[in-house]
């Protein structure tokens, strides 16, 4: 990579450079001539006496020629205007696409960074250099050679003007030009010092808010955050002291330029000021060197700014690609490769070694042939070098001697593109992407985008132009909008058949009843996976109607689900829910929310419920606040029963201590009447049995009820309504086929009712379908809401979709339970024709196969 | 029924008898009211005792051993020394006809004891009551017998 900014930006846009260039001398004509300009004004036009003049040939009076002067003046100030435009425009756009090649060229070396590379750099630091760092090097780019090369003509120009109207006066406006070119770089040295030690701090405290942030866990469980807090103080006070010397040196120079530069005019009237007066100098002239010397300030002014962001911006470019640059950096080759190999024979691991990265991690000269369907137990404890041996024979790890060779091809010359392809590998630390199961169990088939997709009318031009910057920036021209998931990698035809397959996969992995739990939490996204299912939401709402059915008649049943009724009050539901009998589709929206949207706000004031629900509110904040006036603020009783939270009770009682005694009634503001009606709305009528509903009021709710779905009209983009005979997108499975709420007040109501449930699915072959829609399951931040044990058999099930020649297990299913002895039962089944290396710390694991491997301290031992 | 209506059932209650009303209404508010239907078991003999019964409306017949001993009314409480202290339960409940029930979990109970030193003052005292008349039974029981 470049080591300097400027051959940075030289060798990636000197095209463009050239044409600023160009475009900047273009306007040093007219900006001369609009210096001249005025003087000529004052001097021939006003002052003049020899009229009519001639102009091009025509014979011009003195207001003529006064006014065609002045329209001069006025089109040139129009050009040179429309020149800059253009030139920020231009300038602009080049250094956001500047930008972007570097940013992702940064990424793409992140992403060739051998594994132990990562032993080093934390991504606490990796991402303010992509992100923060470089930011300013968008903003330089454009200027780079175009600012010196048009302030520094027009200081040509305008010092030019000066010389050629009296060359005394010249020499006194540069005179000082020497001097402050050695002064500022001196003190600018100091500063470029400091940006970078500068750099270095605000990197060490990303880092260290990351790690504080990744080891949260270990801070609260041993009361460390005096100690973290104390660290990142010390560094943010680091911070302040060098940026403070920065701004004393950066103002320092600049006030040693300003001071300078206002030396000179003294020079000026001094001189200027003998030489007309000695009448050698006209008054007009030394108005215009006057003039012109202002002007040359801005110049000057602009190249030192130039000067000091140069300054920066490199610092700032070095210190992040020095970075990037390790010695042992996988080629880009390896990367981009599409080209596949297929393996076939044994794995050759050759006098395998690894050092140097940390003890317990060695791997001494272990050699060794894997045969396809001869699957090999590599037992070892943590710290035997086990994981290491594996992650070199899965190509993740280059080993210092040796080699790892299959077909003839040594491992450290192929492209990622095989060996990602053709090697399976669940390790010890795996990863679960943050999005549905769907795409964490496909992910090993998304190689490369598996079609084109057309695009017409103004989506192709969309997409033309994506392309064309694309090439413009050195990105990849991948569609991110196509079909990734490569079917044929998996024996699959269609999305259908592949999921068939991960099905079936998940069920060999002892993945089936979790994927059944998770797909009935499941929220069915409608559109593009509704067809894949088959037409499950139909059957889903027969579920429903015959789980009804089957509890409405069954005695011991009976009575444990209040149904969703549009005709009927539901005490087991909140107030929200009966008022409204829908759910919304933005995920923001909470009840404390409710209150402020405008269309509810105006729904509840056309129907009086405004002051309806504030009053119940306030009977509820009253209740409260009596009950619980005098329960200590840390009680639990606080916490488990009451419906306001410890922090808003005290908020709530001031709002009931402000609305006691009728007479004296202050008006409610529209922040206390929305949280007295979102706290109306909280209200579960069988839970609280407060008593602040009587008949006539569940009456008015019910009309309301209707009157909503009329206003807001059935179809529409916010709100879903329970209809007892459609699918509600918005509720997950569960909840659309129990259609209802478990009733509070019958004992282990919820229980019975998925144990119903359960059986009624099973009768109604609908397991499958909803083990499918788990697939649609949303895993949460790194696979968050779900257990390690599931992620991990997500990893392998992804492992196993993949079909490669070489699978390396290592820590997967290597417990001594009879689930797991199954699992590697199957998997050697599964595996009867492909390579197979297990890796397990428990030795009598490793003597169910065939072949073993023992390995302490890095070396095989021999049994 | 509303919680007024608990707080007259557990103040007919000999162990809350001395209780303020507005700690009886946190007592209610706090217990989970229950509907049981025709045969439907509250608890079983044997089991551990998390909960105390107050019955609302209905009836509950109380089983020891398999055998019914006795049928219980509106207002009786049931199991309250569960809520007290750790026993199995000395009878199984079992719900004739459908009832309502309010059930004052034992945790909670112990937790608006630790709040309120006043409530348990007053239930001591009734328990004391209560030791004293068993005492006192006792003491007139025994010459009886021989």
């Amino acid at each position: 990579m470049e080591k300097s900014l400027f051959q940075f930006i030289w060798k990636n846009s000197s095209r463009y450079q050239v044409a600023i260039l160009l475009v900047t001398i273009l306007s040093y004509p007219v900006s001369y001539i609009l210096l001249d300009l005025p003087k000529t004004i004052t001097n021939e036009a006003i002052q003049g006496s020899n009229f009519p003049v001639e102009l091009f040939g025509m014979q011009l009076g003195q207001i003529q020629y006064l006014a065609v002067l002045c329209i001069l003046f006025l089109v040139l100030v129009v050009v040179s205007n429309c020149i800059k435009l253009y030139l920020n425009v231009y300038k602009g756009r080049l250094g956001e696409r500047m930008l972007r090649q570097l940013r992702f060229e940064l990424f793409q070396r992140v992403l060739r960074f051998r594994l132990p590379h990562f032993k080093k750099v934390s991504s606490g630091e990796i991402i303010p250099m992509i992100t923060a760092e470089v930011e300013d090097v968008g903003g330089f780019v454009g200027e780079a050679f175009a600012l010196p090369a048009y302030q520094g003509g027009m200081l040509v120009v305008q010092v030019g003007f000066i010389f050629m109207q009296d060359p005394l006066l010249g020499l006194a406006a540069i005179s000082l030009y020497p001097v402050q070119g050695y002064i500022i770089p001196k003190l600018q040295q100091k500063v470029v010092r400091l940006s970078r030690q500068r750099v270095k701090n605000v990197r060490v405290i990303a880092d260290k808010v990351g790690e504080s942030i990744s080891g949260i866990s270990e801070i609260h469980s041993n009361d460390t955050s005096a100690w973290h807090s104390a660290d990142l103080s010390d560094r943010l006070y680091r911070n302040f002291r060098i940026r403070f010397d920065i701004y004393n040196r950066k103002y320092f120079i600049k006030f040693v330029n300003n001071f300078m530069n206002q030396l000179t005019p003294f020079f000026f009237y001094f001189i200027g000021g003998y030489l007309v007066i000695k009448g050698q100098l006209s008054i007009g002239a030394l108005i215009a060197v006057i003039a012109a010397y202002k002007d040359l300030a801005g110049p000057w002014k602009e190249l030192l700014a130039y000067y000091q962001m140069t300054a920066d911006v490199s610092v700032k470019y070095q210190t992040v690609v020095e970075n990037f640059d390790p010695p042992d950096l996988y080629d880009k080759q390896r990367l981009l490769d599409d080209e596949s190999l297929v393996f076939t024979g044994p794995l050759i691991l050759d006098k395998l070694g690894l050092s140097g990265v940390g003890t317990g991690q060695e791997v001494h000269n272990v050699s060794l042939n894997v045969e396809p369907g001869k699957p090999l137990a590599v037992s070892g404890v943590d710290g035997s070098g086990r994981s290491e041996l594996l992650q070199m024979a899965a190509g993740l790890l280059s080993p210092t001697s040796g080699s790892v060779t299959i077909n003839n091809t040594n491992f450290e010359s192929m492209p990622e593109a095989t060996l990602g392809r053709q090697i399976a590998y669940v390790g010890g630390h795996l990863h679960v992407w943050t999005g549905t199961i769907r795409d964490n169990l496909f992910y090993g088939l998304r190689h490369r985008p598996q079609e084109k997709v057309e695009y017409e009318g103004s989506d192709l031009r969309k997409r033309q132009r994506q392309l064309k910057e694309a090439a413009m920036t050195l990105n990849p021209y991948f569609d991110l909008k196509a079909r990734w998931e490569d079917y044929e990698l998996a024996d699959a035809g269609s999305m259908q058949q592949l999921e068939d397959k991960a099905l079936e996969l998940c069920k060999v992995a002892g993945f089936s009843r979790d994927l059944y739990l998770l797909g009935v939490e499941t929220v069915i996204n409608p559109g593009e996976t509704e067809e894949l299912n088959g037409g499950l939401m139909p059957k889903l709402v027969e579920a429903r109607k015959a789980l009804r059915e089957k509890i409405q008649n069954d005695t011991k049943l009976q009575n444990l689900v209040e149904f969703w009724d549009p005709e009927k009050f539901n005490m087991s539901a909140n107030l929200a829910q009966n008022l409204f009998f829908a759910s919304p589709k933005e995920h923001f929206m909470t009840i404390e929310h409710v209150p402020n949207d405008p269309q509810i706000s105006a729904f509840l004031k056309e129907t009086g419920f405004d002051v309806l629900l504030t009053d119940i509110g306030l009977q509820i904040a009253k209740t409260m606040v009596e009950l619980f006036a005098d329960v200590s603020a840390d009680s639990e009783l606080l916490n488990r029963y009451s419906f306001i939270s410890r922090e808003d009770l005290p908020e709530f009682a001031r709002i009931v201590n402000e609305q006691k005694g009728e007479q004296r009634r202050k008006r409610l503001k529209d922040v206390d009447r929305a949280r007295l009606i979102a706290l109306a709305l909280k209200l579960i009528p069988a839970k609280h049995r407060l008593g602040v509903l009587d008949d006539d009021m569940r009456e008015k709710i019910l009309a309301a009820r209707k009157q909503f779905m009329e206003t807001v009209g059935k179809d529409n983009e916010r709100f879903e309504f329970f209809d007892p005979d459609s699918y509600l997108t918005t509720l997950s499975i569960e909840d659309n086929l129990v259609f209802g709420h478990a009733r509070l007040d019958r004992r282990d109501a919820r229980q019975k009712i998925q144990q119903v449930l359960q059986e009624l699915v099973r009768e109604r072959d609908l397991i499958a379908p909803i083990r499918r829609a788990a697939f649609d399951y949303q895993v949460g931040i790194a696979g968050a809401k779900l257990s390690s044990h599931q992620r991990r058999l997500i990893c392998l099930v992804r492992a196993l979709l993949k079909n490669a020649h070489i699978y390396v297990l290592d820590e997967t299913a290597n417990s001594v339970s009879a689930t797991d002895k199954t699992l590697r039962e199957d998997l050697r089944k599964l595996m009867s024709d492909k390579i197979l290396m297990f890796g397990v710390s428990n030795e009598s694991v490793a003597e169910e196969f065939s072949t073993t491997l023992h390995l302490e301290n890095g070396r095989v031992i021999e049994r | 029924m509303t919680i007024d209506a608990e707080v007259q059932a557990l103040s007919r209650v000999p162990l809350f008898q001395g209780l303020e009303p507005s700690k009886l209404r946190l007592l209610a508010f706090i217990s989970d009211r229950m509907e049981f239907q025709d045969g439907e078991h509250l608890c079983h003999q044997g089991d551990d005792g998390d909960s105390a019964f107050v019955v609302l409306s209905g009836e509950v017949a109380v089983f020891v051993d398999e055998n019914e001993v006795a049928k219980v009314g509106q207002y009786a409480i049931i199991g309250e020394i569960a809520i007290l202290c750790d026993v199995p339960r000395t009878a199984t409940l079992q719900s004739v006809g459908t009832t309502h029930i309010l059930a004052i979990s034992k945790d909670d109970f112990l937790k608006l004891i630790a709040e309120f030193p006043k409530v348990s003052l007053e239930i001591m005292r009734v328990l004391a009551l209560r030791l004293e008349k068993t005492t006192r039974e006792l003491a007139q029981a025994r010459p009886a017998s021989t």
